[in-house]
């Protein structure tokens, strides 16, 4: 049961595999819809608690807030769907804020080729990552802990080690516009990135692919399907999306420290966790990581208008992690019994 | 697969992977090419400061090879070291009680994990990842800023030396014979590897599966405790910062060690030999002043480097 990144051992039950991973799909559906119910009770709670929470500008907020891990998080969630694991895509993000200041340089005219340079690093870091996987057959988990490693050295070594790089003028005022008065462009673009994703997640061939493979990579492989190129392009996408979640940390932050989103892997990992998506592989998808995302953030935002300091935010984390993921668990038992 | 075979196989397993003795090697020869290296003094200085991380990695492995992971302990070190810090303070008459708060915080957190692991049902990562958390809160409630101090004795066990050798790194050495011997001597050992290489088989045999990965959480948890011990006497005051990390650095000196993160093998002198490695290559970079930044990024390049040298294996056939 605890076997966060290695491929699942071939079984006699892989003679069978394609009417078990679709009835599969289909049971993880009410999943997905508990951890909206969640999220929505968790919405009165706060609500009924501080009237902050009924307000749309507040919310607006929250979504804007979630940006950075939330657009990191969908590409994390393809490689898990996959069984595998990003590890590295808090140093990506850091890379993509630090990278897109450096370039940007204070000039508006630098605005698009440093979202470029920022988005083309971190897409072929995950290429990188995808390529050694698949070729190699090596652990995710630490292959992408070594790329971690390298990668915050990367960052401080352009950095120096302290913040670095100059915002244009214009850049952060686009993100933070409301649109209607309510939601922030920022906010906006983690609802557009979240949506893409569903849709590559349910239209594409490639969607359907992540679950196949991740349920049994042994009949996915059996099967004649592209297994290598598959991982190869869900890890080039967890690397693109954390550079778009670095730029959306700049946007968000306006600083580039060369260890901004130091610890968001971890932060990361808990939202698809929390989402449905396991370590295992095989189930999951972007609609649960959504709220799962959404779920730490108005937490974080609820322990704060409750008045408890960033400490005690800590430790309510650490228990909605738990307690969230041992529902689930319950849960999927019910379902699969 | 005969017997001898897998004897050797077995006695390979129990002394870590061959790459890792390569390497050790051709570390050992470039860091003897660098003039001061192979002094005394930067020796005994290497093994001093590969102390915490070889007594976080004796403890990790015995997590890894039940098959799963254990993210607490870098957090779990540094409550250990505030608590301690504050209750010590400088006092050597504090020692002991502060040894005795070491073990049973460790213990204590450990047993707590191993058995939320076994009510929940949730994966190992996930778990820990939350008691991670939660204690990074605890510890900050505590104390946002440094406080407290060790005792002599205990600035004594990370700093100083019996015979040139660190008294850390020699009680490394007698716990990493006590592992050896539970892990590859033992009844438990075997459980261990079955519970981590084959749950099912070892539930269908009669293994007590959730008390044999309970007792891997507190051998870790107790193997946290004495790293914060040996942290503080290091660093000399009870820093709420000093741990963050540890815990991957912990991870990545088990899997450089030849434990497989499958679970069901491992090797704890493989485990402790990689923590020197790594030890070595950054006193080998701090020699040739080589910056801190550049040192992060030649150390992840070794880890990838080893990882994907020893992947290419011809066992790998699945």
């Amino acid at each position: 049961m605890s076997r966060p990144d290695e491929i699942a051992a071939p079984t006699p039950a892989a003679a069978a595999p394609v009417g078990v991973a679709a009835s599969r799909r289909l049971r993880s559906f009410p999943e997905t819809l508990a951890i909206w119910l969640v999220l929505v009770v968790l919405l009165v709670v706060a609500g009924a608690l501080s009237e902050a929470f009924l307000r749309p500008v507040y919310l607006g907020n929250i979504i804007r807030q979630a940006a950075p891990i939330g657009i990191a998080a969908v590409g994390v969630t393809f490689v898990m769907i996959l069984g595998g694991v990003d590890l590295s895509i808090g140093a990506t993000i850091s890379l993509g804020a630090v990278l897109c200041a450096a370039a940007m340089n204070g000039d508006p005219a630098n605005i698009a080729p440093a979202v470029a340079l920022a988005c083309l690093a971190a897409g072929a870091i995950g290429a990188l990552n995808g390529i050694l996987i698949a070729v190699t057959g090596v652990s995710p988990f630490i292959l992408t802990l070594g790329t971690a490693i390298t990668l915050y050295g990367v960052t401080q070594l352009v950095t120096g080690g302290t913040a670095h790089g100059i915002i244009a003028p214009g850049f952060r005022e686009v993100f933070n516009v409301r649109i209607g008065g309510i939601l922030p462009t920022l906010g906006l673009a983690f609802l557009v990135v979240a949506a893409a994703g569903a849709t590559v997640q349910h239209v594409t061939t490639f969607g359907r692919r992540l679950y196949l493979i991740g349920s049994n990579p042994a009949a996915a492989r059996l099967a004649g399907l592209p297994v290598r190129r598959t991982v190869i392009l869900a890890y080039t996408l967890s690397g693109l999306l954390g550079g778009l979640g670095g730029i959306a940390l700049l946007a968000r932050s306006g600083v580039s420290g060369s260890l901004a989103a130091s610890g968001y892997e971890f932060d990361v990992l808990a939202a698809v966790v929390l989402g449905g998506t396991t370590f295992e592989g095989g189930r999951g998808g972007i609609g649960g990581t959504v709220a799962g995302v959404l779920i730490l953030f108005v937490a974080f935002n609820l322990v704060n208008v409750i008045g408890l300091n960033y400490h005690a935010q800590l430790v309510v984390k650490g228990a909605v992690i738990i307690v969230a993921s041992a529902i689930y668990r319950r849960l999927r038992d019910a379902g699969s019994s | 697969m005969t017997a001898g075979r897998t004897a050797g196989r077995l006695a390979v397993a129990a002394a870590g992977p061959p790459i890792l003795w390569v390497t050790v090697v051709l570390v050992g020869v470039a860091a003897a090419l660098l003039p001061g290296f192979f002094s005394a003094d930067n020796l005994a200085n290497v093994l001093r400061q590969s102390a915490v991380l070889a007594l976080l990695a004796i403890g990790q492995t015995f997590v890894v090879v039940a098959g799963m992971m254990d993210l607490s302990v870098g957090m779990l070190a540094t409550l250990v070291l505030v608590l301690a810090a504050d209750l010590m303070d400088g006092r050597a008459e504090a020692t002991l009680a502060a040894v005795g708060l070491a073990a049973a915080v460790g213990i204590g957190v450990g047993a707590l994990t191993g058995v939320l692991n076994n009510l929940l049902r949730i994966n190992s990562l996930i778990l820990t990842l939350g008691t991670l958390t939660i204690l990074q809160g605890v510890t900050f409630i505590y104390t946002d800023q440094s406080l407290g101090a060790p005792s002599p004795a205990i600035a004594w066990l990370a700093n100083g030396d019996v015979l040139g050798l660190p008294p850390s790194f020699l009680l490394v050495v007698l716990l990493v014979a006590l592992a050896h011997l539970a892990l590859h001597h033992t009844r438990f050992g075997v459980h261990l590897a079955a519970v981590g290489g084959a749950p099912q088989s070892a539930r269908q045999a009669g293994i007590p599966v959730g008390r044999v990965q309970l007792a891997a959480f507190v051998i870790s948890g107790l193997s946290a405790g004495l790293a914060g011990l040996v942290l503080l006497g290091r660093l000399g005051t009870g820093y709420p910062n000093a741990g963050i990390g540890l815990e991957l650095d912990a991870i990545v000196a088990v899997v450089l060690g030849g434990t497989a993160l499958a679970g069901g093998r491992g090797s704890v002198i493989g485990s402790v030999a990689a923590a020197v490695v790594l030890g070595i290559v950054s006193n080998m970079l701090n020699l040739l002043e080589v910056s801190s930044f550049v040192q992060m990024v030649i150390k992840g390049l070794v880890v990838i480097m080893v990882i994907l040298i020893g992947q290419v294996r011809p066992e790998r056939a699945a």
